[in-house]
């Protein structure tokens, strides 16, 4: 059992290579067959024109004794123990070719086996064509004979020619070598063709791929329409896949949405109902409320995070969403007249969904207003295929040990500012699902540096 | 001070009205963004509290409505989803501040007043007028540095004519931000109050300006 290549392009070519080896070995061996036939036929022709020869010159004397009316030892039949001989035995004496240099032939008897297919080269005016037969020579080799027997003057008279078998090996091989060195370039021209016309063919398939690629990267949302109808088809059912993915995640996000609606506003209400009452007086009622939508705030970040399913991403450019979310700061913080100061080139992008944008970049830039003396500053930056973000507060920053508490889930460092224990935890769990990362560090403000690394929107392609 | 309530939750809409109520707000209420836009593109108010998910329009879409038509009024938003997102929304839709639910009551005071205060253009939580003070951020009037004790509906009117110190105030427009929309409203009894709180601010004055409104003043003469 064959294994087959898993690559489409490895069976094809292998595919190819077998049909190819096997049609050009059979035309090999056709070949072979229609040239061993061509060279038997050339030298039968030879072998019975000297028998003919031998027969027309053929006469008998008045004594019995047959003899030649001309010589017949024309070329090849002239070159001692050459193989090419010939010999006319009568009743009473025979006569030999020159090569035969005096021995004796031992002409077969009959016709062996069938007789040949072909038919006679030369046509015997009253009589059958010389059979063909093999037997030994002079020197016991083997030797390819051609016979007429015929009688005249009265005698029966046996006429031999006869070709050594290297007659027939030599110029089929010569031939042969010549045919075998063809079909070795045709098959090296086959089989490249066929290299070249299978990467062809899979192009269509590297540029999917590549399409694929880009859609997980966030460079594209759909795979281009314009394909080959053999892969048209699956390019549709991909794109439908991807458009169902989308709406996956934006029916999710609604869902959790409506789940933190549908929890929060009994929850706001409870709260406000324990302010009112007197069934609270130690504040405890209230704290377990404050503790609950912590806890749902945790996991539905945590829901919404997951809910992105996996690292398809989008496009996000940051400087209007940054100016978005500072005009909202200024607003909310309008008393506090902090002033703003944005560093970013004006088309740098991230990799990553404009909502998880917000949320990371609003936890950053909230914190940073609620902390500042007076002054915020907001920078981006690319390094390599990454995005280095920078928001700075000129205000009292953290100690060391107090920046890695801050960024660990539910830690709260002032009771008094709300939501400083909560953001930022969240900000980093959503910075490293995109392959980013959140660090806080002193700034040359004075205060805190959060920095935000994500992925760039458009990674340099490896 | 009049503010408007839209909140699809009955029970949290009562809440903060009864709140607001006991800290001498005129308070309407509508419980989805139909009545809700309509109220704010009708009525005269000092502020909104506008929820963002809302039946029938959507808390931003009638955030739109209300500046498309012109209406300036402060707004701070309650949303439930505390994400970004959102709260972006509602900013680039003209919010001026947020709340994310569930909130202290007192967040919500302190945000309104912080909210009416800005519009009104005073960057200070103390506004003074004379031997007047009223810290907009607590509420309260004081003369002299002595608490001053007020009836909701003079709290409304002194607050209003304060932050418009030395300014004329239309009668109409007072009349407006005093009552609730379902009051029935007694043309005379804005003069009424206006007599009562004369009293209790001597020396500073309420100017009655002939043909245009009122007039909070420190100016004796």
């Amino acid at each position: 059992m064959i294994r087959f290549p898993s690559s489409l392009s490895g069976r094809l070519l292998l595919a190819a290579t077998i049909f190819i080896a096997l049609t050009l070995v059979g035309v090999a061996a056709l070949t072979d067959v229609i040239l061993d036939r061509f060279v038997h036929r050339q030298i039968d022709q030879q072998l019975d024109a000297q028998v003919l020869a031998l027969a027309t010159a053929l006469k008998t004397n008045p004594d019995g004794h047959i003899s030649l009316t001309h010589d017949a030892n024309g070329p090849p039949f002239d070159q001692p123990l050459s193989g090419w001989y010939w010999e006319v035995a009568g009743a009473k004496n025979a006569l030999r070719s020159l090569s035969l240099r005096e021995n004796d032939l031992q002409i077969p008897a009959g016709p062996l086996g069938p007789p040949p297919p072909l038919p006679a080269p030369i046509h015997f005016a009253g009589g059958s064509p010389p059979f063909p037969a093999d037997g030994p020579g002079p020197q016991n080799e083997s030797l390819h004979y051609r016979v007429k027997t015929l009688s005249i003057g009265g005698q029966v008279v046996t006429i031999a020619a006869t070709a050594p078998d290297n007659a027939f090996a030599d110029p089929l091989q010569n031939a042969m070598t010549a045919v075998l060195l063809a079909l070795g370039l045709a098959a090296v021209a086959l089989i490249a063709a066929m290299y070249f016309q299978v990467r062809l063919g899979l192009r269509p398939l590297e540029k999917l791929k590549a399409s694929i690629a880009d859609i997980r990267a966030g460079r594209a949302e759909r795979l281009p329409d314009n394909q080959p109808s053999e892969i048209a088809p699956v390019v549709k059912e991909i794109n439908k896949l991807v458009g169902e993915n989308a709406e996956g995640l934006v029916r999710a996000r609604r869902n959790v949405a409506n789940l933190a609606h549908g929890l929060k506003t009994p929850l706001a209400n409870l709260g406000l109902a324990l302010q009112a009452s007197d069934r609270d007086p130690t504040g405890e009622l209230l704290a377990l409320v404050t503790l609950m939508d912590r806890r749902i705030r945790h996991h539905l970040s945590r829901a919404r995070v997951a809910a992105l399913g996996g690292p398809a991403r989008a496009t996000t450019h940051i400087a209007p969403r940054v100016s978005d979310i500072v005009s909202a700061m200024s607003k909310i913080y309008a008393d506090r007249r902090i002033t703003v100061q944005i560093e970013m080139p004006p088309d740098t992008a991230v990799g990553c969904e404009h909502q998880d944008f917000d949320e990371m970049l609003g936890n950053l830039i909230d914190n940073a207003f609620k902390w500042a003396k007076s002054h915020v500053r907001i920078s981006a930056q690319g390094e390599g295929d990454k995005i280095l973000l920078r928001i700075e507060d000129d205000g009292a920053g953290l100690a060391d040990d107090a920046a890695l508490d801050v960024l660990r889930p539910g830690r709260r460092l002032d009771e008094s500012a709300p939501g400083y224990g909560f953001g930022l935890p969240i900000t980093r769990e959503l910075a490293e699902l995109y392959g980013g990362s959140l660090t806080l560090a002193p700034s040359n403000l004075g205060g805190l540096t959060a920095a935000l690394t994500l992925p760039a929107a458009h990674p340099i392609s490896s | 001070m009049r503010v408007l309530v839209v909140e699809d939750d009955r029970e949290l809409a009562l809440r903060i009205a009864d709140f607001l109520r006991a800290e001498h707000f005129a308070v309407d209420v509508a419980g989805n963004g139909e009545d809700g836009q309509h109220l704010g593109e009708t009525e005269a108010y000092d502020a909104a509290i506008l929820d963002l998910g809302l039946p029938k329009i959507e808390g931003a879409a009638v955030l739109r409505a209300w500046r498309a038509a012109g209406r300036t009024l402060p707004v701070l938003i309650l949303t439930a989803r505390d994400g970004w997102p959102d709260k972006v929304e509602g900013f680039k839709a003209g919010a001026d501040d947020y709340l994310t639910k569930p909130f202290r009551i007192e967040e919500i005071l302190m945000r309104l007043r912080a909210l009416v205060r800005r519009a009104a253009g005073h960057a200070d939580a103390r506004i003074e007028c004379g031997a007047l003070t009223y810290d907009v951020q607590l509420g309260v009037f004081e003369l002299d540095g002595l608490p001053l004790r007020l009836t909701g509906l003079e709290w409304r009117v002194l607050s209003y004519l304060a932050l418009r110190k030395e300014i004329v105030v239309a009668r109409s427009d007072l009349i407006e931000r005093v009552y609730e929309g379902d009051a029935e409203v007694d043309s005379n009894s804005i003069e009424v109050i206006i007599t009562r709180l004369r009293r209790k601010i001597e020396p500073l004055r309420i100017e009655t300006v002939r043909g245009r409104g009122y007039r909070l003043t420190a100016n004796t003469a």
